[in-house]
């Protein structure tokens, strides 16, 4: 409660508390519901936009997996030495810090807009995200399976797979998570000309066209939860 | 390269080993020789877990060494000897949720490790883990997932993984710890069964009548020493 009084003090010069400006919602709301409404003559290129959005989001999470199950190995000391671990780990970590719309707008810059840079900005960003998971979760399996795998004279990758069958329910369960993730991000991704349904969102946006943008909307709603929905099952018979 | 396999399977000479301030061992001595089975018997936490990973190299003496194989443990001799040592924990180090065969097939991995990322392991392969199942009475459970075998029979798995590596030393903890009593019989009987292939065994163990009945020497850890029971 004290920090909310405060961040409101602190918003007044940003003109987020003026009275006058919120007593204009209302206006603007009952000016905006008439204009809603779905074009049907749109969800052709939605079914399209939205088969598009799931590709990028798929392509972005199995690329991303293969590339973390090889780079979590290089970031946990108990594979690699420590020194050569610290440098992987530091790879992961700068990989996950840039958010996934900077790589999209990177790899519009080198590849061109579309789905392209929207799929290789998945791949980058999942495969660092996964990395910090995958090595987590080859840290967190017990020391005696670990010990008895080592005896056998198991060593580098290889060791990493076995460790990572002892992991494998927390695995998929991760994976999963990121495609998820990736069907939102997906979505603001086009915004940038990256490729997908936000493309569509983000024009029809701009040209005020509320009713072509409510049906894009939507089209992004049903694949979230569809997607949600595939998941929650999948994890659950995991 | 480790030397000829000549003088005792496993040496440990004067060794020393503590977790911060607390001693474990002060000075254990032991030889096993080829083709021997030896119980290690002692209170619990007393070190006994200790003294088997310091054998498997997993543990680094603070004085004294051990001799596995001809090869002083921490060298690069003892690295060579990669897969010639079987370690069996107290939690078995099988992976749950994967077959009998996946965790049998693992000793095959440090030689194939290719064939083991991709999961394609050859006719011949299959043929061996599936023989070492068989020899351990799982012929017909190679499929089933291990986390839905009982007790003995995981302890078998894990058996049949020693016996597949063709490991020389086999160093089991507690290996009949939380069965009933006919099983345990029909564990130890099995593992020291081994010394027929030229297994040398050391096990930390319990149960006194079974270790009198099936091994060939008793050592007790008190006070961080070994001394042989008579």
């Amino acid at each position: 409660m004290i920090m909310l009084i405060i961040t409101l003090i602190l918003s007044y010069p940003l003109g987020l508390v003026d009275i006058g400006v919120w007593a204009k919602v209302g206006v603007n709301i009952a000016k905006f519901l008439p204009e809603l409404g779905v074009r049907w003559d749109l969800v052709g290129d939605a079914l399209i936009a939205s088969y598009e959005t799931l590709i990028i989001s798929l392509l972005g999470v199995s690329g991303g997996t293969l590339i973390a199950y090889i780079l979590a190995p290089l970031a946990s000391p108990l594979i690699v030495p420590p020194r050569v671990a610290f440098v992987g780990r530091m790879t992961a970590n700068a990989i996950r810090t840039v958010p996934a719309i900077l790589w999209a707008i990177l790899f519009v810059i080198l590849v061109g807009p579309g789905p392209r840079a929207g799929a290789l900005a998945l791949i980058i960003y999942t495969s660092g995200y996964l990395a910090k998971f995958f090595y987590e979760s080859l840290e967190a399996i017990s020391r005696e399976h670990y010990d008895s795998l080592r005896v056998i004279g198991l060593r580098g990758l290889p060791l990493a797979f076995a460790l990572y069958s002892h992991a494998k329910r927390y695995i998929i369960s991760n994976v999963l998570f990121m495609l998820e993730y990736n069907v939102r991000t997906a979505t603001i991704l086009g915004f940038v000309g990256a490729g997908g349904i936000g493309y569509y969102i983000v024009n029809y946006l701009g040209m005020l066209n509320y009713q072509a943008t409510l049906t894009f909307v939507i089209f992004t709603l049903l694949l979230v939860v569809a997607i949600d929905l595939v998941s929650y099952i999948a994890r659950s018979r995991v | 390269m480790p030397e000829p396999s000549v003088g005792h399977a496993v040496e440990l000479n004067d060794v020393f080993f503590s977790y911060g301030s607390t001693r474990i061992l002060s000075g254990a001595n032991l030889k096993v020789g080829y083709g021997e089975a030896i119980a290690i018997m002692g209170r619990s936490g007393v070190g006994k877990t200790t003294l088997l990973k310091i054998m498997a190299g997993i543990l680094k003496p603070e004085k004294g060494y051990v001799r596995v194989l001809g090869c002083i443990t921490h060298t690069g001799c003892f690295n060579s000897l990669r897969g010639r040592i079987a370690y069996i924990p107290q939690n078995l180090g099988l992976v749950e949720g994967e077959s009998a065969l996946y965790n049998v097939l693992l000793a095959k991995a440090p030689s194939k490790p290719l064939r083991f990322m991709a999961g394609l392991w050859g006719s011949d392969d299959l043929s061996e883990a599936l023989e070492a199942l068989k020899m351990v009475g799982l012929g017909g459970k190679a499929r089933s997932r291990v986390d839905r075998l009982s007790g003995g029979e995981r302890q078998r798995v894990a058996i049949a993984r020693a016996i597949l590596q063709r490991a020389e030393i086999l160093l089991a903890d507690e290996p009949v710890s939380n069965l009933d009593l006919d099983t345990a019989e029909d564990i130890a009987k099995l593992m020291v069964g081994l010394k027929s292939k030229g297994l040398t065994i050391i096990a930390v163990m319990h149960d006194k009548w079974l270790t009198s009945k099936y091994f060939d020497k008793i050592y007790l850890l008190d006070g961080g020493i070994l001394r042989e029971a008579v």
